[in-house]
Formats: C-alpha cells, structure tokens, sequence
C-alpha cells in the first residue's frame, strides 16, 4: 500500500516537472514547483512508515513547510513585486521540449537500473523518476530565459537530488540535511535578492540580456 | 580540539563585530586583527598536527590531517593578506565615494565569514559538512562579485550563482551517490559520512554507484575549482569582484574546491584503484591548460587575464594529482603552496593598476604604464615573472617535477601536450603584460589616471611580493612537513 504510494507519489513529481516544462504563466510554474514540494514530503513520510526510519519524518516536514510552503510564497511575492508574470518564447518550442523531455525521462530509467538500490520495487521508480527529473531541470536551464524560471530550474534538480536521497539511501543523517536546506533557504533568498537588484538596473529579468561578458 | 575550534571561531567573531557600526580604524582593526588571529590559531592547529597529535572535534566531523593541516594554514594566510589589502583598496575607493556605509558594513562581514567557510572546508572529515561550507563560499562570494552594484557585476554575479548552484547541486548529488553505495555497510548517522569511514571500507562499497558519485562530484567540485570546461565563471567573477575578494576566490577558493575534489578522487582510489578518478582529474586538467591558453592570447582584460592564469594553474594541479605518481603528488601539492605564495601579488599589483585607471581593460589601461604607475607595474611584472612558472622561482620548480614525473609515466603524450601548452601560456602571457606595461604613452587626450601613492594598499602589496620571491628561495620548515604530510595523506598514509 505505501509502496504503491510512493510510486504514485513519485510519478506525480515527474507530472508537475513535465507541465512545468510546458508551462508559461509564472505563478503557475511556481506552484507546481511548490506541489511537486509537497509530494516528495509525502515521499519521504510513506517511506518513514514502511521502512521504520522515524527520522525521515523531520526531513519531511523540513520539506514541506520550506519547500513546499515557504519559497514558493518568496517567489510569488518576488514576481508580483516587479510584476512580471509570463516567460517569454522559450529558446526550444513546447512541443519539442515536451519531445526533448521525454527522450530524458528515458535516458534517466536506463541509467538507474545500474545503481546499487535501483534495481527493483519501489526504489528503481523513484531513482528512474529522479534522474529524469535532474535531466529535466537542466534542460529547463538552458532554454529558459527568465531568472526566476532558471531558479525554478535549480530547485527542481535540488528536489530531484533529494529524492535520489530517498530512493538510493535511508536518507541523509540529520543534521547533514538541515545544513543542506539551511543551504537552499539561503541560497534562494540570495537569488531573490539578485533578481531584484537585475530588474531594477536593467528593468527586465531576461537573463539572455546579460551577455557583456565574453572572451 | 580547543584550538581547533577557536581557529574557526575566529572569524566568526570577525564576521560579527564587522556588522557592527564603528569607527573606520577600528572596523579596519577589527578585520586584519581577526585574520591575522585567525593564522596564528591555524599555525597552532597544525603545529598540533605536527607535533603527532590529530586534532578533531565534534566527534571526529572535524579532523586534521596533514591535507587539511596544509589548506588550513594556506587559507588562513591568504585570508589575512586580503583582509590587509582591502584596508587601502577601501580607503582609495573610499576617497571616491564609491563606498556606501551599507555595503562597507557587508564587505567587513563577508570576508571574515568567506574565511571562516574556507577553514571549514580544509578540516571537515564529513562530506555532508564539506558540502554545506562549499556552498557557503558559493553565497559569500556572489555578493563580493556583486559587490560594486554595475550591469557587469550584476551579470557575473548571476551567472556565477546559478552556474555555482548546479555544480553543487550535482555535487551534492555525488555524495548522496557516495552515500549510497555504502548502504547497508556504513551505517546510518552522522558518522556514515565520514571520510576516514567511507576509505576504510572503500572495498565493500558498491563499484557502480560509486563511479556515478564519483563522476557527480568531481564535476561538481570541479565547478568551482574552475576546471574546464566548468570555467566559465571565472573570468567574468574575477573581473568583476574587489581586488581583495579576487583573491580569496582565487586562491581560497581553488585550493578549497581542489581539497574536495582530492578527498572524493582518494575514496575512489581505495575502493577503484587509481586509474579511474586519477584519469578524470588528468584529463579536466590537460583541457584546463589547454583552454587557458588561446583565452590568454587574445585577452583584453588585466582581471580576466589573471582569471584565465587561475584556470591553467589549477589545470597545472590536478593534472599532477591526475598522474597518479607520488613525485607528481609532491609536485602538485608544491604548486598549491607556491601558486598561493604568488598569487596575491599578481592580484594587489593588478587591483592598484586597475584603480588607478578606473578600469581593468587593456584599452582603458593603456600601454605605457611603467611611466605612470612605476611601483605597481614593476610589481605586477614581477608577479608575472612568477606566475609564468620562469626560474628561479618556486612555480618553475614544482612545474619541473610533474614534467618530470610525468615523462617517467605512462601519460607520456599527455604530459607533452601539457608542456607545449606551458610554453605557448609563457610567451601569450609576457605579450599581453608588455602590451600593457611598455611602450609610449598614449597621446590621446583620455582621463588622467590618479597619480599612484605609497599608502597602505601599497605597502600590503609589497609585502606580498617580498613574500612571493623569499617563499621561492625558503620554505619555512614547518610548511614543507606539512606539504610531505599531505603527500603522504594522498599516497595512502595516515
């Protein structure tokens, strides 16, 4: 039963990473990201439960309430303070992105069936979904122009690293993951604080025109 | 274990007082006092490593041995000679108004905390820890690039950020795959991540994920050591930071991100042998070399210029490491200790040209400039002199024993492209340093650059070019103990 949740979880993940892939509006980008939070949370509370691993229910609740709650409202208030709300015609098109997309999904299977835990069960489904998602996020990367978009890019591979955490291992000992999401906190506040002072010299926060720099 | 810890307190301390509103000496006091604090406890740490103890605290997360003993005592040092030169460098921009008290605060507080992460990378033995404190450098340092608030500094800083993030991201990536492939045999808790566990059960580790982990982190880490093709950043961070906050990136920063990538490159030499990470850290260092070079050809900018010469030595040590030979290992771990010796010269003498003209650009800068900033130039000449790896100083010698080495191994081909690359970076170097230091000056009618004075930021950077040629001819004995300590750390020992 816990077992079927996490998959269902798992392939949930990949659901949001996909429609953030073919996805516009902002605020609608953030909020998946902030779903996509919230199940690998729930993730990591089945996982507590089945393998008897109480710890994993802090790191779960760590999750949620930073990843799932709170940066997705900074971001949220970062794009209504400069009130830029659509990303403009990505580098790649939806539909070969999505096409893109789906060839990584591939790749990121293929590759976890090497691994020590992703052999079989639950595990092989959640390192597949991971590694995929890692792909998918670096794709966004490159062919996405907006700052926060590209923000949204790097969590998404954070959120992906963890649940390679989660499939691979028995999760991270504690106090390693609270540096680590100490870390992230800090980190998006930085990129936060980045976009802000982007918009205010250059009154736009397509990345593509930082491009003075060469050589 | 107390000094250890008070080593890192130090800074801390540093860091906190420097928020503080106060009078400019004594903020000033506060940040070369705290540094220069914060050596001498490191100098006691690794005299307690020295003396045969092992210092640890925290349930061995934090432990010294003669690799992190070395980093240790070259961070400190170079964290204390950037304090010292921003002391002027702040003053002349000072003077300009181009200070706000805001972000004078901030510098204060940033430098001693950017030291204060690089002490920590040196002596954590846990890989978690080790991460977390190479992502802090990572936010310290981006608001040191974007520390002067122009269009550029804004775009370095973001491309650094979110070019930074990912490497950590799929260094963090690595040590989970790391983590991984010891299930069921490290253990859970903390010390499951410890690096004298993962190499004492290297053997029991599962080889396929371990290779993936190893792949992650090295690329990780590699990013910010500044490997190629992960270099990117450099050059425009460097060129964008204040001169004293360049420094700490390129000197702090390579040898911190060079540590990680030894300490992950010798868990997998125990459990893999050494032919798999030693031959990714060779090939990342040869494509570094030989990516620097046609950069520094066709270089336009004094800090970009440096950037690139960042870019080759560390090149220079990871292919050493690469070659898997322990004269190579001396070699490189030799180059590390003298390419921190030198570097600071280079910086200081370039940061007081630079401001001097209000520019880094070779056009803004113009030809000529031992006419009209004689000290500095002849410095920066000196500094290139060194840099270049010419005799009789110390870069000449520890780039002799890869060579040699090198030859005496089976990388044979390598090695040779390396050393052609060596002697293309030699003549690219000296064409652009006398481009800009020689010849007439311009008659155009352009801004009059300042007149060049002997104030503080002088002093410091004399004091670091004394340090550059007496380091070349003695090596204090403790510090060459300490390079044999991390060689043997390296080849295996204790």
């Amino acid at each position: 039963m816990s077992q079927n949740l996490v998959i269902l979880c798992a392939a949930g993940m990949l659901v949001t990473a996909y429609l953030m892939v073919g996805q516009k509006a902002l605020f609608v980008a953030i909020r998946l990201y902030g779903l996509q939070s919230i199940l690998l949370g729930v993730v990591a509370v089945a996982m507590a439960f089945t393998d008897h691993r109480p710890h994993l229910l802090e790191s779960a609740a760590l999750t949620i309430g930073l990843k799932g709650v709170f940066i997705p409202w900074f971001l949220m208030r970062t794009i209504d303070r400069i009130g830029i709300h659509r990303e403009i015609e990505p580098f790649v098109n939806t539909p070969s992105s999505l096409l893109i997309c789906l060839g990584l999904t591939v790749v990121g299977y293929r590759v976890s069936t090497g691994l020590a835990a992703g052999g079989e069960g639950a595990a092989h489904h959640v390192i597949g979904v991971s590694l995929s998602m890692l792909l998918m996020g670096l794709f966004l990367m490159v062919t996405r122009r907006k700052a926060v978009t590209q923000i949204l890019a790097l969590l998404t591979i954070e959120n992906a690293v963890f649940l390679v955490a989660l499939g691979a291992t028995s999760g991270m000992p504690l106090v390693v993951e609270l540096g680590i999401s100490f870390d992230v906190i800090v980190a998006v506040l930085v990129l936060g604080i980045l976009v802000h002072r982007i918009v205010d010299r250059f009154e736009s926060m397509d990345v593509s025109r930082l491009s003075k720099l060469k050589g | 274990m107390t000094v250890l810890v008070w080593t890192l307190f130090a800074p801390l301390v540093t860091a906190l007082l420097g928020v503080l509103p106060a009078p400019r000496r004594i903020k000033e006091a506060n940040l070369v006092g705290g540094l220069g604090v914060t050596l001498l406890l490191s100098i006691g740490t690794a005299g307690d490593f020295l003396g045969g103890s092992t210092p640890s605290a925290f349930g061995d997360a934090l432990r010294v041995d003669g690799l992190s003993a070395l980093v240790l005592v070259l961070s400190a040092l170079v964290g204390l000679l950037s304090g010292a030169y921003s002391v002027g460098y702040l003053r002349r921009n000072d003077a300009r108004g181009l200070v706000s008290p805001g972000r004078r605060r901030e510098f204060d507080a940033l430098v001693p905390l950017y030291v204060f992460a690089m002490l920590l990378v040196s002596v954590s033995n846990n890989l978690g820890i080790l991460w977390i404190a190479v992502e802090l450098t990572t936010l310290v340092s981006v608001f040191l690039v974007a520390f002067h608030n122009r269009d550029t500094s804004l775009e370095a800083a973001w491309k650094f950020l979110v070019l930074g993030s990912l490497g950590l991201a799929f260094a963090l990536l690595g040590t989970v795959l790391l983590f991984a492939s010891g299930r069921g045999v490290l253990g859970e808790g903390m010390s499951a991540l410890h690096w004298t566990r993962l190499v004492a059960l290297a053997r029991e580790l599962h080889p396929l994920t371990l290779k993936l982990g190893v792949v992650f982190a090295v690329v990780g880490y590699g990013t910010k050591a500044g490997l190629a093709p992960m270099h990117t950043w450099k050059p425009d961070a460097y060129r964008e930071a204040p001169s004293p906050a360049g420094v700490l990136m390129a000197v702090g920063m390579l040898n911190g991100a060079l540590y990680c990538l030894l300490r992950v490159h010798l868990i997998a030499k125990a459990a893999l042998g050494p032919a798999f990470s030693g031959g990714l850290l060779l090939g990342l260092g040869l494509l570094s070399v030989a990516v620097a070079t046609p950069f520094i050809l066709i270089q336009w900018n004094l800090k970009r210029l440096l950037a690139y010469s960042s870019v080759e030595h560390v090149g220079i040590m990871a292919l050493g490491l690469g070659l898997g030979a322990e004269a190579a290992t001396f070699g490189a771990l030799l180059h590390m200790t003298y390419h921190t010796l030198a570097k600071p010269l280079a910086f200081f003498s370039a940061g007081t040209l630079a401001q001097l003209h209000r520019s880094s650009d070779f056009d803004e800068i113009g030809p000529g400039t031992l006419g009209r900033a004689p000290v500095a130039s002849a410095l920066f000449v000196l500094a290139a002199v060194i840099m270049t790896g010419s005799p009789p100083f110390g870069l000449f010698f520890s780039e002799m024993t890869i060579l040699k080495a090198g030859f005496a191994g089976p990388h044979t081909a390598a090695v040779a492209v390396f050393l052609a690359c060596l002697v293309l970076l030699f003549c690219g170097f000296f064409y652009q340093v006398g481009r800009l230091v020689l010849g007439a000056q311009p008659a155009a009618p352009r801004p009059a650059p300042d007149p060049e004075q002997f104030d503080a930021g002088g002093a410091v950077t004399l004091a670091a070019g004394v340090l550059a040629v007496v380091s070349a001819f003695y090596l204090p004995r403790g510090l060459l103990d300490l390079v044999h300590a991390a060689v043997r750390v390296v080849e295996g020992g204790p």
